[in-house]
């Protein structure tokens, strides 16, 4: 992993398009301004780990307890 | 018309006919490497269906649309994210999402809102997206959980 040290305001450029800036620490929390093409897909990591974890659980679902409607 | 058929776990051998194969050029999440699926009902009648792969024989999603449960769930899709699969303003498309039922515990059925599949019916290619900072959640719960609380 390459590993860059930035301090308040600076930021990184990824590619031609895509910019991340810090814009605020406070503590152990830091705001990140993140600015790229709309068809860029922007998400928090917990986010996607969760859908995933909710897509393996559904696959291990027991047909027998599917409701009848 | 030529079928292809597949081994499955859940549905043993299947035979699927091209135009029956919705294909994730993205996979889904957590499993980008595997694009193609076919959808099997569950039971005759039941909105519930199978989201099966055709790359891995114990790798089926439960789904179902969400609007059966949920009726006014209307997700903001980002158009940008789903011209990949051919979306576009006037594109009508098909919203799933996935289901889990805790083993056993059916009454705690819950419904992925946040993260929908869309599919474009036409060519049937597909996404799941991931709907951050929705109003939706991960694990929307069909039946009211028990009102009674610990103290």
């Amino acid at each position: 992993m390459l590993v860059l040290t930035r301090k308040l305001n600076q930021s990184i450029k990824i590619g031609d398009d895509i910019e991340i800036t810090v814009l605020e620490v406070r503590g152990e929390q830091v705001r990140i301004g993140i600015s790229a093409p709309r068809d860029v897909v922007v998400h928090r990591k917990e986010v996607f780990d969760q859908i995933k974890q909710e897509n393996l659980a559904s696959s291990e679902v027991d047909a027998s307890d599917i409701p009848d409607l | 018309m030529i079928t292809t058929t597949f081994q499955t776990a859940r549905f043993g051998e299947i035979t699927v006919e091209p135009a029956d194969i919705i294909s994730f050029p993205q996979g889904m999440i957590g499993f980008p490497n595997n694009p193609d699926y076919v959808l099997i009902q569950h039971q005759e009648n039941s909105p519930f269906y199978w989201l099966q792969s055709l790359s891995i024989a114990d790798l089926a999603f439960l789904v179902v649309m969400p609007t059966v449960f949920v009726p006014d769930y209307a997700p903001e899709v980002n158009l940008a994210v789903v011209e990949e699969i051919g979306i576009s303003e006037e594109t009508p498309h098909i919203v799933y999402t996935v289901v889990n039922i805790p083993r056993g515990r059916p009454d705690e059925m819950t419904l992925n809102l946040a993260g929908p599949i869309v599919i474009q019916p036409e060519t049937r290619r597909a996404k799941q997206l991931v709907l951050e900072e929705s109003k939706y959640s991960l694990r929307h719960r069909i039946k009211d959980e028990p009102t009674e609380r610990a103290a």
